[in-house]
């Protein structure tokens, strides 16, 4: 059975809804052998692999097996760069340009793994960081925040990761995308804030990304790692995009937008982008002073 | 006065990981349990997470023998980046907030989201 990517696939709402039709299309089909089918496909943005590679988690734990077919030259390509296609029989490619962050999926155990990838695939890119030492510690600190949030809410198998760097842009954009196909953000909240009226899918994640608000009741306090990126990503001026369940949430350049997707992703897609050409100087107070005295 | 150097400890420069965390926490308490002084020396460490610090220094709250006044007389933080100290202040900030009163800060936060 075919399953045809009709159109150009971004960061985006629009992007996100037809990924997630044609996973919950693709679960519904019988036949065992699915063809993804990309000849309608000129553009896909290549962070989004691991939106595309949690899809293949899904359908082949209902026992699918997943090909591809028609690849437009442009698109194999970067797919090829980033290795995602690796598994599905398309030889590596190789990225002389230095623009993308490798498709993987990590065991939630394998932490080692996960840093090690962050350190490779980002310090050694001749361009990152592009203004500053400072901005680039702030920007991996952010990645593993989101990481660490996935491996600890999410309860999943695997999770997906993968990225891309436009250099030649002017704001010099960073996108990292890290999705779990676990417990989504609505379950987590509705579990622990036993309310007899549920939260919507957007109205939990809106909950979880406001400080001091989280889902842990045990001895190690949380709550402050998904503000510390919002707070972050404000001063870069970048984009958050979180999609759980059938809600997407989105803040950029000051606004905070929320949509009802069609259908419901099984699990948490977060992506964040970066500007690495940002110019600001993040002045913390606490970061002038040379002796630092502690108190608890 | 003992020292437990984090980058011994978990093997690396990045100190990111809830498990890491655990592990530190784990250390600093055996010294304390005995109202040991002890050293934390971050020197090296070149990222660090609010999951890593909940877990090594939010997680010391969970115990109400560990008061402001204990965890300063016997708890010492040596050579923090400049730009990772807010985060002490934060994890701090937000444990003492979370085991205040744990069944009360829930109730607060349902509370909210009812709007009653």
């Amino acid at each position: 059975m075919i399953i045809y990517f009709e159109n150009n696939i971004t960061s985006d709402w629009t992007g996100y809804q037809k990924l997630i039709n044609l996973v919950n299309d693709a679960s519904k089909i019988k036949d065992e052998n699915i063809i993804f089918d990309f000849a309608g496909v000129h553009f896909f943005e290549a962070n989004l692999c691991a939106v595309l590679g949690t899809m293949i988690e899904i359908l082949e734990n209902e026992n699918k097996k997943i090909t591809f077919q028609n690849f437009n030259n442009s698109v194999q390509k970067i797919l090829c760069k980033n290795e995602f296609l690796s598994n599905h029989g398309f030889e590596k490619a190789i990225d002389h340009y230095d623009t993308v962050v490798k498709y993987r999926k990590f065991n939630p155990t394998d932490d080692e793994g996960f840093n090690t990838y962050i350190k490779k695939e980002l310090l050694s890119k001749k361009d990152f960081p592009s203004h500053s030492e400072k901005l680039g510690k702030k920007i991996m600190q952010n990645i593993f925040e989101l990481y660490e949030n996935a491996r600890t809410h999410g309860k999943c198998n695997f999770i997906h990761t993968c990225g891309q760097y436009f250099p030649n842009s002017l704001e010099k954009q960073f996108n990292i995308t890290i999705v779990d196909r676990g417990v989504n953000i609505k379950e987590n909240v509705n579990r622990f804030l036993k309310n007899e009226n549920e939260l919507s899918s957007c109205d939990a994640i809106s909950w979880a990304m406001q400080k001091g608000n989280t889902t842990k009741s045990g001895n190690i306090p949380g709550g402050l790692g998904l503000d510390i990126i919002f707070e972050f990503i404000k001063l870069n001026n970048g984009k958050i995009q979180i999609i759980s369940s059938n809600g997407f949430w989105e803040y950029k350049r000051g606004v905070t937008e929320t949509k009802i997707l069609e259908n419901p992703f099984q699990g948490t897609i977060a992506n964040l982008r970066f500007n690495l050409n940002d110019k600001s100087y993040y002045s913390l107070a606490e970061e002038h002073s040379e002796n630092w005295d502690f108190t608890f | 006065m003992s020292t437990i150097i984090i980058r011994e400890i978990i093997k690396g420069d990045i100190a990111v990981s809830t498990s890491d965390g655990d592990l530190i926490h784990d250390l600093i308490t055996d010294y304390l349990k005995k109202n040991e002084t002890v050293a934390v020396d971050f020197e090296g460490i070149s990222i660090m997470t609010t999951a890593f610090l909940n877990a090594a220094i939010g997680q010391l709250y969970s115990n109400p023998t560990y008061s402001d006044d204990f965890l300063n007389k016997y708890l010492n933080l040596k050579n923090v980046a400049k730009e990772d100290r807010i985060l002490f202040s934060e994890v701090v900030k937000r444990a003492k907030e979370y085991f205040r009163d744990k069944d009360r800060f829930e109730d607060s936060t349902n509370s909210i989201i009812n709007g009653d």
